[in-house]
């Protein structure tokens, strides 16, 4: 029953690297599995952690949040701040016992177009794997 | 560690009291911000005081914790440094969130005197108002035991409630204090100075109560990891955390009487959570089902996300809860285990910036997923 389960992901990418990255996968034809659904901000650190919650708790199988490579910040530190509020993020869904491979960090620079399809690839399959997101099914949200 | 030794003369309170009128009558600050007893005469507010006669009926360690007392200062010095001298008795906690506020620009501290003071823990607030004679002869007991179980459950399990834990001006040095003493240990140069103005210099060793109170501490860590395991049982998981919160009725009185929440505009109230009828009845239909009001647990946890790095642990949300969550219980657990990300201690120091506004380039690697 689980192979029948296609993941959404929720992805939020960053406007210069990762987004361009998704583009580039786009455009050099790569394939990988239509489960994420990206949606651009401006800066990895422009997601606040309650963004990721809302997206986790109405549902969304996982989620995913992609910026630059550390140093490479298009707003020089941004995504050192990520790291950090992503840090704290993880810990508190750790300790309420909640599946924090759920949620999911990586850095994808504009050039990486195949790392992106990989990423992609690999985390579907991982959550694949999980099975759908519990919360789905919660009544009393 | 050095200190003044103060005779106790009637009680504690009216010995801190007088100490205090000193303080006004050198001007060594002009005006003091205290509990000071409400005409209906069971209750007690926060009191800008400069008028002796009205200290009488001020009370430096109230039996019940109503305003946090961080947020009447940050009333008073929001928007810059108070133009007057202020000496602020509080609790421990209450200075520890006033650090925090003062990191967070809400606090201006320069012509502040934080007087801390050792903190035998505060009643329920449902249990005092139900009866408060009775409310006010147990929190005698409780001044007098120190460990007493009539107080709330998260002053039970607070570690930093006595002691030298806290970056004060001034502590007041009740714990164990036998032999009709109390001490007044300075931790600043403020400090010092006014214990120098009013003639009773640091001199004397504090070493005997430095010990009790370290001791004390260690037994109050045990209960602190005692309680939170049993709760944490209970609250993990998705399905034990929509129980434990499934109570909740929206209210927001946590968040509007936590003195860290100092956003002028809650996301949880903005307009971008008050969604369509389309959108309630898109989801309802998906899930087949939708509770009314939704997004319950996306407010508790959305709040431990924004302040659980600075969360002092004071109880006031849980004080504040109609529907008797233990909210603040929950929150220290994961207040402890995030702040002990960045290995940070909300309000121990000022020189300590706050965990998300500095980083480093190298760390938490563990995070990153290739």
């Amino acid at each position: 029953m689980k192979d029948d389960f296609e993941p959404t992901i929720i992805g939020f990418l960053c406007r210069w690297c990762s987004y361009a990255g998704a583009d580039l996968a786009g455009t050099s034809r790569l394939q990988y599995p239509p489960s994420m659904l990206p949606i651009r901000v401006m800066c990895s650190s422009r997601v606040d952690p309650v963004f990721i919650i809302t997206a986790f708790l109405r549902g969304a199988d996982a989620v995913l949040v992609a910026g630059c490579h550390p140093g490479d910040c298009h707003y020089i530190e941004g995504n050192y701040y990520t790291r950090r509020r992503f840090a704290c993020l993880r810990k508190i869904f750790e300790t309420l016992g909640m599946e924090s491979d759920r949620i999911r960090l990586s850095w994808i620079s504009a050039s990486e177009g195949p790392r992106f399809a990989q990423v992609v690839t690999d985390y579907t399959d991982k959550i694949k794997k999980l099975g759908p997101n519990p919360a789905k099914k919660e009544i009393f949200l | 560690m050095k200190g003044a030794i103060l005779k106790i003369e009637n009680s504690i309170e009216k010995t801190i009291i007088e100490f205090l009128k000193k303080g006004l009558d050198k001007k060594l600050f002009d005006v003091v911000l205290i509990p000071v007893k409400v005409p209906a005469g069971d209750s007690y507010a926060w009191v800008l005081v400069q008028d002796k006669a009205l200290l009488e009926d001020a009370n430096p360690l109230p039996p019940v914790m109503l305003v946090q007392g961080a947020k009447a200062l940050s009333s008073i010095t929001r928007r810059g440094k108070s133009n007057k001298k202020i000496a602020a008795i509080m609790r421990p906690c209450e200075i520890r969130a006033s650090i925090e506020l003062s990191k967070l620009q809400q606090i201006d501290l320069e012509n502040i005197c934080l007087i801390s003071i050792d903190c035998p823990g505060a009643l329920p607030l449902k249990d005092y108002l139900e009866d408060t004679k009775k409310g006010i002869d147990t929190f005698k007991k409780v001044i007098k035991e120190w460990g007493n179980e009539s107080v709330r459950p998260i002053c039970q399990m607070c570690d930093k409630s006595v002691g030298l834990s806290i970056q004060s001006d001034l502590h007041i040095g009740i714990f164990g204090a036998k032999n009709n003493e109390i001490y007044l240990i300075p931790s600043s140069q403020k400090g010092k100075s006014i214990l120098e103005e009013i003639g009773i210099p640091a001199e004397e060793s504090m070493d005997n109560w430095e010990k009790k109170t370290k001791e004390f501490v260690e037994t109050r860590k045990k209960n602190r990891k005692k309680i939170q395991s049993t709760l944490s049982e209970k609250v993990m998981g998705l399905d034990n955390l929509l129980e434990t919160f499934s109570n909740c009725i929206n209210c927001h009185n946590c968040q509007s009487v936590c003195p860290i929440c100092y956003c002028r505009q809650c996301y949880f109230e903005s307009e971008k959570m008050k969604l369509s009828s389309d959108d309630y009845l898109i989801r309802a239909e998906s899930k087949g089902i939708l509770r009314f009001l939704p997004d319950t647990l996306l407010f508790h946890l959305g709040r431990m996300t924004h302040m659980s790095l600075s969360c002092v642990g004071c109880g006031a949300c849980e004080d504040a809860c109609p529907m008797s969550i233990k909210v603040a219980q929950i929150f220290s657990i994961v207040g402890d285990r995030s702040q002990k990300v960045f290995n940070y201690i909300p309000g121990k120091s000022i020189e300590e910036s706050l965990p998300l506004k500095v980083y480093e380039e190298d760390e938490f690697h563990d995070v990153e997923k290739p």
